[in-house]
């Protein structure tokens, strides 16, 4: 049953998009509770599948009218509560809309729905010879409207971007229901850069209903290496020197011991030695006359770094082999514990090795397990702690240990995010990278598209000024619903 | 009494008269030279109390850009942050001051082994300079748009807020992305005061070749083959005598460029002398910097007709296939012509148009940005939140606002 104080906005709703497409028994909203950080948990009034963006209007304006809050939603694959139903909000589900409107080969541009899956959008443009560079880990899953929502990155980040540098136009439906062209298809927008402003807004500034992006010739060559280290800090000094040599690898990613036995007691196993220290993959592409000199100088800074031995991939097998490491590090994580608590933060690349070994010290300290996996070449750490959400005292260590890990992050020159956002797990912790003078800017940007803050009310900025150290359910680590 | 007089004992020594320096017809004879980010954020407070109304001044390299003002009491001059604040060779980011010369930040990082990522293609200018207007050229297809070089920044707002954005880092997504809303904003919103840039590796190799006495449509089709070559670095094609020039560097790796380079004599271009890498750009641009001067954008496959339309109007052409620009220039008396064709010509390209220069008597009744109404509407709420007061560059940005 729907809260009654919600029950004439659910009508609305079932009207506009049909009953079939407006859920609101407890039972069916149980799933849209939390996104992919179940740290984090709010109930939604109803969730509602829209179609068209005629229907999104049609929504926005019937909450606004109701009073309620809403929040946009693609696969629920976020990582920082971006996606919760703060405020008895409802949540627009924009899966059905998942239309790939249109390839444009000769001019490199797909216009799409949000609801399109990231990698979706790329095997479609591969008969052409094109693909969709950012590739976050989720991609078989996550749609393109959380990828706006998020600016979301990836492993190949480092030398394609993230989001932002794909997306050249937007629709928006703003709070009050109205819907903007934004940006040009050419990329070319005199006047301000407001498709820059949207992407990584968290969905807080209205609703996209469909994405212009370029897309990428599939490079000639891909060549992959794995190098094998006595420990991280010598791959960290390994990354450090790549990047000092002016090269531009598509990824840099480093994957550390513990991660490493993890995988290979798993499903995932590639084959690694387990008494590894860390092993640094390195993914060169572009002309094929270039990757030769490139793989050899890569293979040369790696063994000057120490390298126990680097193996070049043979074949588009080996390669695969090579990322199973990587990528099946979240799922062979599982086997740790019953919950993965995946943190992310940036540092500059230089301060790899030092922040690198005392977040082992601080997931020491905690008694917890804690690994890394992470985005060397970007400074991107992912730190990730394996527990049990049912024990609340381990719980406590957990947020206990993240929190001192973004603030070692912050003194060493960095930022509490480099592509998760910063959603309702951090909202409390962006003050320690921004003073409110910052914020307050970034409140007048959302204030010009939503000044009532309906949509997806509760995210980046602090409920709590000043009160997180007192107020455990601000921090959001007791799973109290928000 | 003015305003501006009226506030002089306020502002102090930061204000500066001088003789009337004309901005699009608009006289301006005073400079308000801060000394610091409090010292701007107290400045810019004291003349929104006033109502006065202030641009924002690097190298006036580009003060010609924008609509005419509504009103101009003062410039607010970058001239004290001009520092190179840190250049961390082993990250690849510096950070200077908005008053930073662009020569003196190339010639820097370049000592350290990068390159600088701005193409002032001979205009030379400042670092805010650069920034707040974003201007494109040629080498923006190798290095990116200004808004992908900027890693963060610091800006005073136009009601005195001192404010940061980003950081030093090259991935992040703490919070909104400001600088994508400054950069390019002509100091609508606030004044960049210093930035976070993410630096360029240096080329090993670098080639330049030409084809001349191309047919519009031969040189198009030439560019657009030659920008997407992997070692682009900057790809034009301007107007001569017999036709169209086509000039292409390449950057990048030995092996990558020798490739590229060969399929472009293929096509038969053929190598020029290395001096041009640096010269063409800048001369062309030189060349182009009439009375009257519009870029329009356009799709790759439809430079072609956008081209047509503005040939129409017998203007000279300097096209930038890589980037989807096509620039023309024509004398004062052809305005109304050429704003017309400049409008057809971004419909014909399914790009949008930007009066880049022009007399003030041809921007009367205008929007040089050819904003969207839509979208002036947004800008209007913007501004409003951003600079209630109106002190930045009053009507000078897109929408008039």
């Amino acid at each position: 049953m729907a809260p009654p104080e919600h029950t004439a906005l659910i009508a609305a709703l079932a009207a506009i998009v049909g009953a079939e497409r407006c859920l609101a028994r407890r039972e069916e909203l149980f799933v849209y509770e939390c996104d992919g950080l179940t740290l984090h948990t709010a109930d939604p009034s109803a969730v509602v599948f829209p179609e068209t963006r005629a229907e999104v209007q049609a929504i926005v304006r019937a909450c606004r009218q109701h009073g309620v809050p809403f929040v946009p939603r693609g696969a629920g694959t976020g990582l920082s509560g971006g996606a919760l139903a703060n405020d008895g909000a409802v949540v627009i589900e924009c899966s059905r809309m998942n239309r790939i409107r249109a390839i444009d080969p000769p001019n490199r541009l797909a216009v799409v729905e949000p609801g399109v899956v990231n990698a979706d959008l790329s095997a479609a443009a591969r008969p052409h010879g094109l693909f969709y560079a950012p590739d976050p880990s989720s991609q078989l899953a996550c749609t393109l409207g959380g990828n706006v929502a998020e600016n979301s990155g990836g492993p190949h980040t480092l030398k394609y971007g993230t989001t932002t540098d794909h997306v050249v136009a937007l629709e928006l439906v703003l709070p009050d229901g109205s819907c903007f062209e934004l940006g040009s298809p050419t990329g070319f927008t005199p006047g301000f850069d407001f498709v820059g402003a949207v992407v990584g807004s968290e969905g807080t500034l209205g609703i996209v209903t469909a994405i212009v992006v370029r897309l990428e010739p599939i490079p000639e060559a891909v060549e992959t290496l794995l190098a094998i280290f006595p420990d991280v800090v010598s791959a960290c000094r390994a990354v450090g020197a790549v990047i000092e040599a002016a090269l531009v690898p598509a990824a840099l990613e480093i994957v550390d011991q513990r991660t490493i036995r993890a995988v290979e007691d798993s499903v995932y196993a590639a084959g690694l030695p387990r008494d590894a220290g860390a092993i640094l993959i390195v993914e060169l592409d572009g002309p094929a006359v270039a990757l030769p000199a490139q793989v050899e100088r890569v293979r040369e800074l790696c063994a000057g770094a120490g390298a126990d031995r680097v193996e070049i991939a043979r074949d588009e097998a080996e390669r695969q082999r090579f990322w199973r490491a990587r990528k099946g590090a979240f799922g062979a994580m599982g086997r740790l514990a019953p919950d993965l608590y995946v943190h992310d933060a940036v540092v500059p690349r230089r301060a790899l090795p030092e922040v690198l070994a005392k977040v082992c010290e601080i997931g020491d300290r905690h008694r917890l397990t804690l690994s890394n996996v992470f985005h060397a070449g970007d400074g991107n750490l992912h730190p990730n702690i394996s527990f049990d959400r049912r024990d609340p005292e381990m719980l406590a260590r957990v947020m206990a240990a993240g929190e001192e890990i973004l603030r070692l992050c912050v003194a060493a020159g960095g930022v509490i995010t480099g592509e998760h956002g910063v959603g309702t797990e951090k909202r409390e912790f962006i003050s320690l990278v921004f003073s409110d003078a910052d914020l307050e800017a970034m409140q007048r940007l959302r204030a010009t598209f939503d000044p009532d803050r309906s949509c997806n009310p509760g995210k980046i900025f602090p409920t709590t000024r000043f009160c997180a150290e007192s107020n455990p359910k601000a921090r959001g680590y007791d799973r109290v619903p928000l | 009494m003015g305003e501006l007089e009226a506030l002089a004992p306020q502002l102090g020594d930061a204000l500066r008269f001088h003789d009337p320096v004309a901005v699009d017809g608009v006289p301006v004879n005073a400079t308000l030279v801060p000394r610091d980010a409090d010292d701007l954020s107290a400045l810019l407070v004291a003349l929104g109390e006033e109502r006065c109304a202030a641009i924002p001044l690097g190298a006036g390299t580009q003060l010609g850009l924008g609509n005419a003002p509504r009103r101009a009491d003062c410039f607010v001059s970058l001239e004290a942050f001009s520092a190179i604040d840190e250049l961390d060779a082993s990250e690849g980011v510096c950070h200077a001051g908005a008053g930073t010369p662009l020569a003196e930040l190339r010639a820097r990082v370049a000592e350290a082994g990068w390159e600088l990522p701005l193409d002032d293609a001979g205009r030379g200018g400042t670092l805010g300079g650069a920034l707040a207007t974003a201007a494109l050229a040629p080498r923006a297809l190798g290095f990116g748009r200004p808004r992908d070089v900027v890693l963060g920044c610091e800006v005073v707002l136009a009601d005195g807020l001192r404010t940061r954005c980003g950081g030093r880092v090259v991935k992040n997504v703490t919070g909104y992305d400001m600088a994508k809303l400054y950069v390019g904003s002509l100091g609508a919103l606030g004044v960049i005061t210093g930035a976070w840039l993410r630096l360029a590796p240096k080329s090993a190799a670098v080639r330049v070749l030409q084809g001349d006495e191309l047919s519009d449509a031969d040189a198009v089709e030439l560019g657009v083959f030659a920008a997407r070559l992997a070692t682009a670095h900057s790809c034009l094609l301007c107007d001569e005598t017999r036709g169209l020039r086509a000039t292409v560097e390449l950057a990048g790796d030995e092996a990558s460029v020798e490739q590229d380079a060969r399929q472009l004599e293929e096509r038969g271009l053929h190598g020029a002398n290395s001096a041009l890498r640096d010269a063409a750009a800048a001369r062309r641009f030189a060349a182009l910097r009439g009375a009257l001067r519009v870029v329009v954008s356009a799709l790759p496959m439809r430079i072609a007709p956008c081209v047509m339309e503005l040939r129409g109007q017998g203007v000279e052409l300097l096209v930038l296939p890589g980037l989807g620009l096509v620039c023309a220039r024509a004398s004062a008396e052809d305005a109304d012509a050429l704003f017309d064709a400049a409008a057809r010509a971004a419909r014909a390209g399914g790009g949008r148009m930007l009066c880049e220069r022009a007399p003030h008597e041809a921007k009367h009744g205008r929007d040089v940005f050819g904003a969207p109404p839509a979208e002036v509407a947004l800008s209007r709420a913007l501004k409003a939140r951003f600079d209630p007061n109106d002190v930045l560059n009053r009507g000078r940005f897109a929408g008039g606002v």
